[in-house]
């Protein structure tokens, strides 16, 4: 029973809905403040750039956020207002660097209706009053009393309807508001508003325009000396004020950020919809205006917020794209543009359609998302893994291997890099410049390749070759002895530490020696049955210089086996079963528990827990990493080892909490890697990938790594196709030729490596693609891509006609194999039962795959079903149908056999807009609907009347406060079998703000335990501005509010782990569970995403 | 609609302005239904239709030969044209054979607000009766003293289960579930009372409009009603400029005997923020909505202002808009009158009626998303736009007078029913995407 839900953020949202700039953190500090709809983020401004200061949640989507500072104060205090009618103020406290809420409160009313172009608020220049738009017809006032305090809230009668913006105007004596509206008439006019705080009433203001730019939307209010306001339309740009009007015309476009450059309001920087930047100038003598002026500066990301910094430093806020970093220079480039883009701030919002593949094959999920609209659309590919920073690259072909060596054995920094090609060794060396440059070592031998190199003790350094091991003083870099490898046979392979070298020659030989002062001793030496593949011998003994084990990989009886030290006795051996030899073997221990591994030609990797004292190998365990063999290296990061599994999909193998777990580092093929610690680079890593030696640290385990692909162009959909190896997309262009905007739909094929595109297939002039699905039908091998269309007519409210087109892909070419027309837009297609299941319009419709006599193919419809008023998602289990209704919630259908139709098997009666629906058991499925909620319906089999069983049950109600444009089955983390979460079903999904979430269907046990915590991290997470989390999870739409129910917030839970110990202490001693306990649970929850 | 669905996707367009775009839409294209039904059992006109408010699913009507039936608007008993055509018949029906059951016509059908498990019927014969929906009982009787033209119940109501009661007398009582008793009579009108409503923003506020012409306005707690709608005052929204308004602040604060209707009504204006303010908000916010503990206890009415008239005629029909803002009103002097309720102003809308059923009292309803009011227009229904008052649809089917509409928002359905004892369905036109070898449909599926 999947009804016991965990709803978790693994991607943080990332659609900057609002910004803005004042001192907030200190008098002297320039903060800038970021909302990202359910965030806050603040920021220092410093001479490097952008400081994150702080990043909290905030329990409510934000719908105002403003700074402003009330008399006598030093520094700025924070309003937000929430799309709940929550509001607070919030003040930064210096001493603990928290946020104090300063006021808080509700200013929901029963009456009125909300409004619809969104909640407008606003606050006096002077300090006076906060002024919220939240229902039509209603303009609150929340007055501030002399102490700055506010005052209980009124509300005015406002008579215009349709109010477009208000905005209080400078200079005023009393506060005035200027508003912007629409009439019965669709014209436009502003009009001035005084608010006569002690009548509670307005007085009409001292001017008002009327019939202005059909598309004005925006005011700008003009600070002293100039005061008046901007007003922003789609043609024209008027300043307006009680004694000035002065208009110019500009190109079209819809404006959609403003941001004020100057503090005397001379100058703004307008972003519009196509993502292009103009400077607007008031052109003044003294304080008249004389008129205005504008400028295009260049293209940023699609602006929903502008804020301008300092010094022609520019934040642009994206919802569509990236937001960015810019700095306006004085001097145009070869480009004409006075926009320099520093920094990029990675967005995937809107994720409107995303696919969870699976592309090498190893049980990690990515999530490829559609994100971004417009120009600033792409495609990111998102993966749990960790990302290599470059420091440093040089280009290098044929790198055979790779090991640091310090030059002398106290010296707590690597010095030398030695890297071994096919026919030479070369040595590099960090200069004084701290550039890594090419030395030598006299003692080492050069024109060979290198097997092996270590640091010894007694400041010694250990080469090993093909025909000898050489010891060298890492002082003098002269070579203080050599043990020769038998005439006749030459060393394969060797390892060494700082006081043992263990090599294998050819006659399946194996040679222990040992190091003392300048001397190599040949301890030990022993012929085995087969020749030696791999060697290991690090130290995981309480010495960390000497061995006691040995590991030991075979060829032909594909064999590890566990050798004593010094004697060569040997105590284990393990078949590794297979075909495949093993390539590469390791001795290490992870939170103090020691594994053989053993990395397979193949890019398997075995692990065993292994019993140092008897040598026992246990707890056999077999992973895949890649498919090319593996070479395994420990590294430390942040004081913890870790394993480096190189190969064509390098991984990190670490442990927490006593478990193995893996983690792809997000780089491509990889040979050798070597931990590279040096002065210049501490920490840090060279790695050899394909012709390049790179050296850079490694980021935190486990954070999710986005890869971006710019389209240019929205894509809508998206779609894998295992067989064919490629992506199709639906997308839309915009093409901007002259005023006409117009639009082009295309199917595109992408390669699903590389991303390039493959070919594309365009729609017909106003034919936008729906829906996209990679199926193969019954008595037919091919795997098909099938296109559901609508042929949007402006003329019509709802699509009457369009088509389903089956391609094929051949030679990289997309094959139309078949076409049906329909009459009406084809909003999902789904493979089921061997046909093809599509919702066209009201009606879900089944069409089967038919051979004609000519041989050629065709899609027959085979039944269908009504009762919907658009069915616009749709999922299928078997023979069920889920399907999720524009505004009539989830209905269940049953496609019977027998008589070849679907019939309505249960429905929610409840009246939820939906966004997205997913099967997540037979008999509970997941919903989103409209305003922003998720909700769980349950099958009622059992159902002693008809009317129970026609009806699917409300088991889980939750606000999640995103809105859900898809859910997919899959998970982001590598699923192995043997832990915990692995039997934990997982649905994922994705938001307009760029939000990828997790929802884990917990056991019924887990869940009421993590519920008990969650009740007791509630009272002592206090939500930012007292806001309740309690409120805010409840299922909130038009109709009702209820508790949330059978549904868990991971993300509070999950903070329990960044609670002070204290705090811990507490929550234990309620739950009467022991702090390690529940640290443990919370972890394994953190492994799900 | 792909269109809009794709910018509701990207975040283009905000969802609250989706469903509010869509169900516009589908408003404006209402039309007979080619896909419901409703079989009527009723062999009298209808009077009464109401679809229950929790779960938007039960229709309720009222007939003149004191029936009264339930239908499952959501999922038909029948269907036809493949699928396409639901039909919907009674689930019950109680009429005079049910022991209980009402001797004359019945005029008013309501649900109890709360839930679906009692409804509430008024008859001619002078009763009221609440009725338990799942076993059909009578559980409680009220004895009215004359004809019940219209029962109301407040959807707001959470402290008090009262049915408010119109009837030829020329008091309105109000009728205690919860007792079992009368709760208390308003005393004011001077002719019957055609039509009762509950405000939608305050659980204490009655409208009632009577045959004398009247619209009161009642606080259930107070003794009296406080405000008399006056079709002659018609200042809503005009704002004095800044010299003239310091001047009558001045005059205000000594208070004169100036009333100026404008500032009269901001007084009661204020009384009325005042009862939103103690209903439910100050328990929840730390800042309420409004603390003007100001007040005029009695208002202790002038005469003049006690007599004044909303209609000329008797007021027919009452319809207070979802978000408690509006009130519509229509009179037997064939007008619709549009009220501002904070300020009791007339806002002069000139609705382009042309007729209106005189004799009955008559059943509005309004879509706050379009915004249109429906009104029975004799043997059609208009849907007329609330601020300019045109007509925006007409809806003609029914044979004689329309009685009663409602209008289902979760749906964007409306149902009317009329003297020709037809239950009709007006929903969104919808386009029958069926495949070619679909069965045609009977496109004429209105007249039988």
């Amino acid at each position: 029973m999947s009804v016991w839900n965990y709803v978790v953020t693994a991607h943080k949202p990332t659609n900057v809905t609002h910004s803005c700039v004042g001192n907030f953190t200190g008098p002297q500090e320039l903060n800038l403040i970021i909302a990202k709809c359910t965030r806050i983020e603040i920021l220092l401004l410093t001479p490097l750039g952008l400081q994150p200061v702080l990043d909290v949640p905030i329990y409510g989507r934000i719908a105002t956020l403003k700074l402003f500072r009330p008399h006598g104060e030093a520094q700025d205090f924070l309003f937000i207002a929430t799309e709940r009618y929550k509001f607070c103020v919030l003040q930064w406290d210096v001493e603990t660097q928290e946020l104090i809420t300063k006021a808080m409160g509700d200013v929901s009313d029963r009456i009125g209706r909300p409004t619809d172009s969104g909640q407008i608020g606003i606050i006096d220049p002077d300090c006076r009053l906060i002024g919220l738009h939240l229902y039509d017809g209603l303009f609150k006032v929340i007055p501030f009393d002399n102490k700055g305090q506010l005052k209980e809230a009124f509300n005015i009668r406002l008579e215009e309807l349709q109010v477009l913006d208000i905005k209080f105007l400078y200079g005023c004596s009393k506060p005035t508001i200027v508003v912007l509206y629409q009439d019965n008439k669709d014209a436009r006019h502003v009009k001035t508003y005084e608010v006569a705080l002690k009548d509670k009433d307005f007085v009409e203001g001292p001017w008002s325009q009327n019939n202005l730019d059909n598309g004005a939307e925006l005011l700008i209010p003009v600070p002293p000396p100039l005061c008046g306001v901007l007003i922003i339309g789609e043609e024209t740009i008027v300043y307006c004020s009680a004694n000035a009007f002065k208009a110019i015309p500009i190109r079209p476009s819809i404006t959609r950020a403003y941001g004020r450059v100057d503090a005397d309001g001379s100058r703004y920087l307008l972003g519009d919809h196509a993502g292009l930047l103009h400077l607007l100038v008031i052109t003044h003598e003294k304080e008249k205006v004389t008129g205005l002026k504008i400028e295009l500066l260049g293209e940023t990301s699609i602006a929903s917020t502008i804020s301008y910094l300092d010094n022609a430093f520019v934040y642009i806020g994206s919802s569509y794209g990236d937001s960015q970093l810019i700095k306006l220079t004085l001097q145009p480039d070869a480009k004409g543009s006075y926009v320099e883009v520093l920094e990029r701030y990675v967005n995937l919002g809107p994720i409107v359609d995303f696919c969870v593949v699976d592309l090498e094959r190893q049980g990690q999920g990515q999530v490829v998302t559609c994100s971004g609209a417009y120009k600033d659309g792409s495609l990111r590919v998102v993966r749990n893994g960790i990302g290599i920073n470059e420091q440093a690259s040089v280009e290098l072909q044929g790198i055979k291997g790779m090991w640091s060596l310090r030059s002398s054995t106290d010296d707590p920094h690597d010095f030398f890099l030695v890297v071994s090609f096919i026919s030479e060794t070369r040595i590099l060396a960090m200069n004084m410049e701290d550039e890594l440059e090419e030395t030598e070592i006299q003692g080492f031998s050069s024109q060979v390749q290198t097997l092996f190199c270590h640091d010894a003790v007694f400041n010694q350094l250990v080469q090993v070759t093909s025909s000898s091991v050489r010891l060298v003083s890492s002082t003098s870099r002269d070579l203080k002895n050599e043990w020769h490898a038998p005439a006749g046979y030459s060393i394969n392979v060797a390892t060494a530490n700082a006081t043992q070298v263990l090599l294998a020659t050819g006659g399946k030989h194996l040679v222990y020696l040992e190091i003392v002062d300048g001397v190599l001793i040949e301890k030990k030496y022993v012929q085995l049955d087969f020749e030696i593949s791999c060697l290991d011998i690090n130290p995981i003994g309480e010495n960390p210089n000497y061995s006691q084990l040995a590991a030991v990989g075979m060829w032909t009886d594909i064999s590890v086996q566990i050798y004593s030290l010094p004697d060569l006795n040997r105590i284990t051996k393990e078949h590794l079963g297979g075909e495949i030899i093993p390539r590469s073997v390791l001795l290490c221990t992870f939170e103090g528990i020691s594994y053989l591994l053993c990395a397979l030609g193949d890019g398997h990797l075995l692990n065993f827990t292994l019993n140092t004292t008897t040598g026992e190998l246990t707890d056999r365990k077999k992973v895949s990493l890649g498919t090319q063999p593996i070479t395994l290296r420990t590294f430390s990061s942040k004081n913890t080892t870790h394993v480096f599994a190189a190969s064509d999909r390098p991984t990190v193998i670490y442990s927490s909490n006593k478990k193995l777990l893996y983690s792809n580092v997000n780089l491509k093929e990889v040979s050798h890697m070597c931990p590279f610690n040096s002065a210049a680079f501490p920490d840090s890593l060279a790695i050899a990938k394909e012709g390049e030696l790179t050296i850079g640290t490694i980021d935190d385990i486990q954070k999710l790594h986005i890869r971006s692909i710019p389209l240019g162009e929205h894509a809508r959909r998206i779609c894998h196709q295992e067989q064919s190896r490629t992506f199709a997309i639906c997308s839309v262009k915009n093409n901007q030729t002259g005023a006409e905007d117009s639009e082009t739909h295309f199917i595109r094929l992408l390669d699903d490596q590389s991303f390039d595109l493959v070919t594309y297939y365009q729609l017909d002039a106003f034919e936008y693609a729906c829906s996209i699905l990679s199926c193969s039908f019954s008595d037919d091998s091919n795997v098909y891509y099938c296109v559901g269309t609508a042929y949007v007519l402006p003329e019509e409210n709802e699509p009457t006609k369009g088509r389903i087109l089956v391609f094929l892909v051949e030679d990289g070419k997309l094959q139309l194999i078949a076409e049906k027309e329909t009459k009406g837009s084809v909003y999902s297609l789904n493979a089921f039962n061997g046909k093809l299941l599509a919702a066209i319009n009201q009606k879900i419709q089944l069409y089967k795959w038919t051979l004609r006599d000519d041989g050629t193919r065709e899609l027959q419809s085979e039944c269908g079903h009504h009762g919907h008023i658009l069915a616009l998602y749709v999922q299928t289990r078997g023979d069920f149908i889920v399907v999720g209704d524009l505004m009539k919630s989830i209905s269940l259908l049953i496609y019977k056999h027998e008589e070849g139709a679907i019939e309505e098997r249960a429905r929610d009666y409840n009246a939820n807009w939906m966004s997205a629906v997913e099967i997540l058991d037979d008999d509970v499925y997941l919903g989103a609907e409209n305003f922003y909620n998720l909700f769980t319906v349950r099958k009622n089999s059992e159902g002693a009347t008809d009317e129970e069983r026609g009806r699917l049950e409300v088991v889980g109600e939750y606000h999640l406060g995103e809105f859900v444009n898809r859910f997919r089955h899959g998970s982001l983390v590598m699923r192995l079998p043997d832990s915990d979460v692995g039997q934990i079903p997982t649905v994922i999904f994705g938001t307009v703000n760029g939000v990828i979430g997790v929802i884990a269907s917990l056991p019924q046990e887990h869940y009421s335990f993590l519920e008990k915590l969650q009740t007791n991290l509630r009272k002592v997470i206090k939500g930012v501005g007292g806001l309740s989390h309690e409120q805010w999870r409840s299922f909130c739409n038009e109709k009702k509010t209820s508790d949330t129910k059978n549904f868990l917030d991971g993300d509070l839970i999950e903070s329990f782990l960044d609670l002070s110990r204290g705090k811990m202490d507490e929550i234990s001693k309620q739950m009467s569970v022991p702090v390690e306990e529940l640290c443990k649970r919370v972890e394994e929850l953190t492994r799900l995403h | 609609m792909w269109r809009e669905i794709g910018d509701r996707e990207a975040g283009k367009l905000r969802p609250s302005s989706f469903s509010n775009r869509v169900k516009s839409n589908r408003i404006q294209t209402l039309q007979l239904s080619n896909q419901k039904e409703i079989v009527s059992p009723h062999r009298g006109a209808i009077n009464s239709l109401q679809v229950d408010l929790t779960e938007g699913r039960y229709l309720l009507s009222g007939a003149s030969d004191a029936s009264a039936a339930v239908y499952d608007i959501q999922r038909g008993t029948d269907y036809e044209g493949g699928g396409a055509i639901s039909k919907h018949k009674a689930i019950f029906v109680v009429d005079k054979q049910h022991e209980n059951g009402h001797k004359y016509a019945v005029s008013s059908a309501v649900w109890y607000p709360v839930d679906t498990g009692l409804f509430v019927t008024g008859s001619y014969d002078h009763h009221i009766n609440v009725w338990d929906t799942n076993t059909t009982q009578v559980v409680m009787n009220f004895k009215m003293p004359g004809k019940v033209y219209r029962t109301a119940m407040s959807s707001l109501a959470t402290s008090h289960m009262l049915i408010a009661a119109g009837t030829e007398d020329v008091q309105v009582r109000l009728c205690d579930i919860a007792s079992g008793a009368f709760a208390h009579t308003l005393s004011g009108h001077r002719d019957g009372v055609m039509t009762v409503e509950w405000s939608t923003s305050s659980e204490w506020v009655l409208v009632t409009g009577g045959c004398d012409g009247a619209i009161r306005f009642w606080d259930i707690r107070r003794a009296g009603c406080f405000l008399v709608l006056d079709q002659s005052q018609s200042q809503l929204g005009r704002r004095p400029p800044v010299l003239q308004r310091s001047a009558t602040n001045k005059g205000s604060t000594a208070k004169p005997l100036l009333a100026s209707q404008s500032s009269f009504a901001k007084a009661r204006a204020q009384q009325r923020k005042h009862t939103n303010g103690n209903g439910a908000k100050s328990s929840t916010s730390k800042i309420p909505v409004k603390g003007s503990m100001k007040q005029r206890l009695h208002p202790g009415m002038l005469s003049s202002q006690d007599r004044a008239t909303a209609h000329y005629g008797a007021v027919t029909g009452l319809k207070v808009t979802d978000d408690g803002m509006y009130l519509l009103s229509a009179g037997s002097d064939s007008r619709l009158r549009l009220w501002d309720v904070e300020s009791g102003c007339n806002t002069l809308v000139n609705f382009e009626t042309v007729r209106l059923q005189t004799s009955k009292p008559i059943q509005l309803a309004t879509s706050p998303n379009s915004p249109l009011a429906f009104v029975p227009c004799m043997t059609a229904v208009k849907a007329f736009d609330m601020w300019s008052g045109r007509t925006a649809l007409t809806f003609r089917g029914h044979y004689e007078h329309v009685n009663c509409c409602w209008f289902s928002l979760q749906d964007q359905e409306l149902y009317t029913g009329g003297n020709d004892r037809q239950i009709l369905v007006w929903s969104p036109s919808r386009l029958i995407s069926d495949e070619d070898e679909g069965p045609v449909k009977d496109e004429d599926n209105w007249s039988d």
